[in-house]
């Protein structure tokens, strides 16, 4: 009997152990960020670099705030349901499969907690005629690409460039940043999905493919910051 | 007695549910009888009140005469239930009926990982006309009105399944698809996928909205591009 119950508080003792680790893991999302981010895995890669053959954007070390406001946007429908954006909608899915706000935040911070992967150079663009056509981008995303979280303008650089094209190209054509076509939201989503829309909006000043094309190249350019974001 | 469990909200619906119900009954009656059979005979050829078991050869006609006589009846059920399925394969897959006076409304149906986008004729009632109305996860059309379907996929194998339809039909890659539906009552009702498709196969449902011709004319009203352009 009295081994029985030096077993059960050896147990006891293990089991509030466990709850005290996983309580103090929760910065970089936990087990459960972890364990959560094996799905995001099946396209964005192992690393969260990013699959071009699946037109997976990299996602390792985006700010938490960013991949946390984009999947609410993703579930709430203000991303990823429109005709025209293939791999938004094979995105919003997944989103859904996030079953609490707490499985959210916890795949969002297990993302940011990943190092930048290095995106290799796969278009041709004018990085010297690109840094004029940047101008416009500096009020939100920074002078160095770097995002700023109370514009919800994400980080630019560190990300790849076909990525950077196919969302310009998205927003250009109205598949992103399209509103909030009359659903009702919450205050926060909506004041994000506005933003979106006047990403939508700015893209159109760039007019020509070539001239995505240098600012892309002037993006990659720039030297990725630690952490991502103000 | 599916619709029971299952509203069912299309002209062929019935005809489906009764296909399975003709299967469900024949299969049924011959499983309950074989089973009762069997246990019958597992009690009546007990240890206590049998002899030792005897192997038949086939040889003689008179033991084998209650096999035979089984075969030949479960034949003649096969026959009722391929006679059914066959008409009602004809009557849904083969047929692609017209509408009175007129040609039908064709939609169409893209699937893809993991949703479901639809292109509606506008007020012309023809696609691929500026007023098309483009969708995702959500497909309008007009109760007691035919409707022909194409069914395209962007890139794997899907299922097209309107359950309420008792609608299920392949989209294969690379090929279009065509079929029909016609609703019989208003509401909003689900679409599925029916074939493993990738790991958001789960996730893929979408709607499919039955109005009556005043709301479907609101809605298309209301979501044209041409006329949205123009307020």
């Amino acid at each position: 009997m009295r081994e029985f119950r030096a077993i059960c508080a050896a147990l006891g003792a293990l089991m509030l152990a466990a709850a005290a680790f996983a309580e103090a893991e929760t910065g970089d999302g936990g087990a459960r960020g972890r364990q959560l981010f094996a799905l995001c895995t099946q396209c964005h890669g192992v690393d969260g670099g990013g699959r071009r053959e699946y037109q997976a954007p990299a996602i390792a070390g985006l700010p938490q705030w960013y991949v946390s406001g984009q999947l609410e946007m993703f579930r709430s429908g203000l991303r990823g349901q429109h005709f025209d954006d293939a791999e938004g909608m094979r995105m919003r899915p997944m989103s859904l499969a996030l079953a609490s706000d707490a499985d959210l935040q916890a795949v969002s911070a297990h993302t940011a907690s990943l190092p930048l992967v290095p995106q290799a150079s796969t278009l041709p663009g004018n990085a010297a005629v690109g840094s004029a056509y940047y101008g416009p981008c500096i009020g939100c995303h920074g002078l160095q690409g770097e995002g700023r979280e109370p514009l919800f303008a994400p980080p630019l650089v560190g990300q790849s460039d076909w990525y950077l094209l196919s969302a310009m190209q998205k927003y250009k054509a109205g598949a992103r940043g399209y509103g909030l076509r009359g659903g009702d939201h919450p205050p926060a989503l909506a004041q994000r999905a506005a933003l979106a829309q006047g990403m939508a909006g700015f893209s159109q000043v760039l007019a020509s493919e070539q001239a995505i094309l240098d600012v892309i190249a002037y993006i990659l350019s720039l030297e990725p910051s630690a952490g991502g974001g103000e | 007695m599916i619709e029971y469990w299952l509203q069912a909200a299309s002209t062929y619906a019935g005809d489906i549910d009764f296909v399975i119900e003709l299967v469900a009954v024949i299969v049924g009656f011959w499983f309950f009888l074989t089973v009762g059979i069997f246990f019958w005979l597992i009690f009546a050829h007990r240890v206590s009140r049998s002899p030792r078991a005897e192997y038949l050869t086939g040889d003689e006609e008179q033991p084998k005469k209650f096999i035979t006589w089984a075969h030949m009846l479960v034949l003649v059920c096969d026959v009722f239930i391929v006679w059914a399925a066959v008409q009602v394969w004809y009557e849904v897959k083969q047929e692609l009926p017209l509408e009175n006076g007129g040609q039908p409304q064709v939609v169409r149906v893209i699937s893809q990982q993991w949703a479901w986008s639809f292109v509606h004729p506008g007020a012309d009632g023809v696609l691929d006309t500026a007023d098309d109305i483009r969708s995702v996860d959500e497909l309008h059309i007009e109760v007691n009105r035919l409707y022909h379907y194409e069914l395209s996929s962007k890139d794997v194998l899907h299922s097209f399944s309107v359950p309420v339809f008792r609608l299920k039909q392949d989209a294969i890659p690379g090929r279009v698809i065509r079929g029909w539906f016609e609703a019989t009552q208003t509401g909003s009702y689900d679409i599925q996928c029916a074939e493993i498709c990738g790991i958001g196969h789960a996730l893929m449902p979408a709607r499919i909205v039955i109005e009556t011709p005043e709301q479907h004319a609101a809605w298309l009203a209301g979501h044209s591009p041409t006329q949205l352009a123009a307020r």
